[in-house]
């Protein structure tokens, strides 16, 4: 069984990302954008992304942060798989190396 | 990447654009699709059954997973929810962060824009449901090769449900299929599954690098975070941080 409150937030997601699909298309598609909005539009994803993986830099757990800077390390050179899978790896080993 | 596109295709006419349009063999089209989406499906299928199984962790309800994955079909915004999943959910900071992680589809969605004039809305806002970075990727691509060939339509919709039927089946099939493993896998922090969270953001960063510039506003976006997550109960410094980066980008734009 799902709980309302679960169903609600769930449901109320799924809204807002639609908007999202339809909204430049409706709103923004017959328009030019100034070079600025492009330029803030262009920010905001990556100030997004980087905030919510933001407590991974301060766990302050040193078998992390060592983890951390090697996926980092894996990600500026390979695809999504292969950094998934050296970032879990790492993470695994060196937390049961380093406790 | 994004704009130029976008100026690319405003430059063109709209109405030429849709005399050419020629729905060529339609089930081929789909066909092609569903092809071009396997190589993605390899990155999906693992990051899909990290998803369902932190979900479980979280305490989600194993129906529930894949009804969000199904509803919501937008895999960060879906690490995101789960990242801040409590019993029960905190809603307007879930549905907050899921605003603010998926406001990069508007951006998308205006890039495409021109290339759909010659379609009817009829059928643009359903298959605009599917559209993922993925998808949106591969169509536009395709849409631009095809036009430089100079027979044939540019935008093919077909071949765009093609390569979202695909992702979107995978993607709801394994996040369902983690939720029900989760419990099998353990503890998954202990074995680093957890990690596989910052390493997709971080892949998706490395996409959208555009210089150290350009990047000063997510250095901005971390510190703030960071510093508001050690400071501040709850999930407040995704909005916190996000907003500053914002401001930051905002400010530097300023001619």
């Amino acid at each position: 069984m799902i709980e309302g409150w679960t169903l609600a937030t769930i449901v109320l997601m799924g809204s807002v990302t639609y908007l999202t699909r339809i909204g430049g298309y409706l709103l923004l598609g017959d328009r030019e954008l100034s070079a600025r909005t492009m330029t803030i539009l262009e920010a905001a994803p990556g100030c997004v992304l980087i905030a919510v993986i933001a407590p991974a830099f301060v766990s302050g757990r040193t078998s992390d942060l060592i983890a951390l800077a090697i996926t980092a390390a894996a990600a500026v050179r390979l695809s999504l798989l292969p950094t998934v899978l050296i970032g879990i790896s790492s993470a695994g080993l060196l937390r049961h190396m380093l406790g | 990447m994004a704009i130029h596109f976008a100026h690319i295709c405003s430059a063109n006419d709209g109405k030429s654009l849709a005399m050419t349009t020629i729905i060529t063999d339609q089930k081929g089209e789909f066909a092609r699709g569903l092809r071009a989406s396997a190589p993605v499906l390899l990155g999906l299928v693992p990051a899909a059954l990290v998803l369902g199984a932190q979900a479980t962790a979280k305490n989600m309800a194993p129906l529930a997973v894949p009804l969000m994955t199904g509803l919501n079909f937008a895999g960060g915004s879906e690490f995101a929810a789960i990242g801040l999943w409590t019993s029960p959910p905190h809603l307007l900071l879930i549905v907050g962060v899921t605003l603010l992680v998926n406001s990069r589809h508007l951006v998308m969605g205006a890039t495409l824009a021109p290339w759909l004039r010659q379609l009817p809305r009829r059928q643009v806002l359903p298959a605009l449901f599917l559209m993922v970075d993925e998808s949106w990727a591969l169509a536009l691509a395709d849409a631009k090769a095809r036009r430089t060939e100079k027979s044939e339509s540019a935008f093919s919709l077909r071949y765009f449900l093609g390569v979202s039927a695909g992702l979107y089946v995978c993607w709801v099939g394994f996040t369902a299929l983690g939720a029900l493993l989760g419990p099998v896998l353990g503890d998954i922090e202990r074995w680093g599954f957890d990690m596989a969270f910052p390493a997709v953001f971080l892949v998706l960063l490395r996409g959208m690098w555009k210089g150290f510039g350009a990047a000063i506003p997510w250095l901005v976006s971390l510190l703030i975070a960071a510093g508001v997550c050690l400071t501040l109960p709850g999930g407040w410094y995704v909005p916190a941080g996000a907003i500053a980066g914002i401001a930051v980008a905002w400010m530097r734009s300023r001619p």
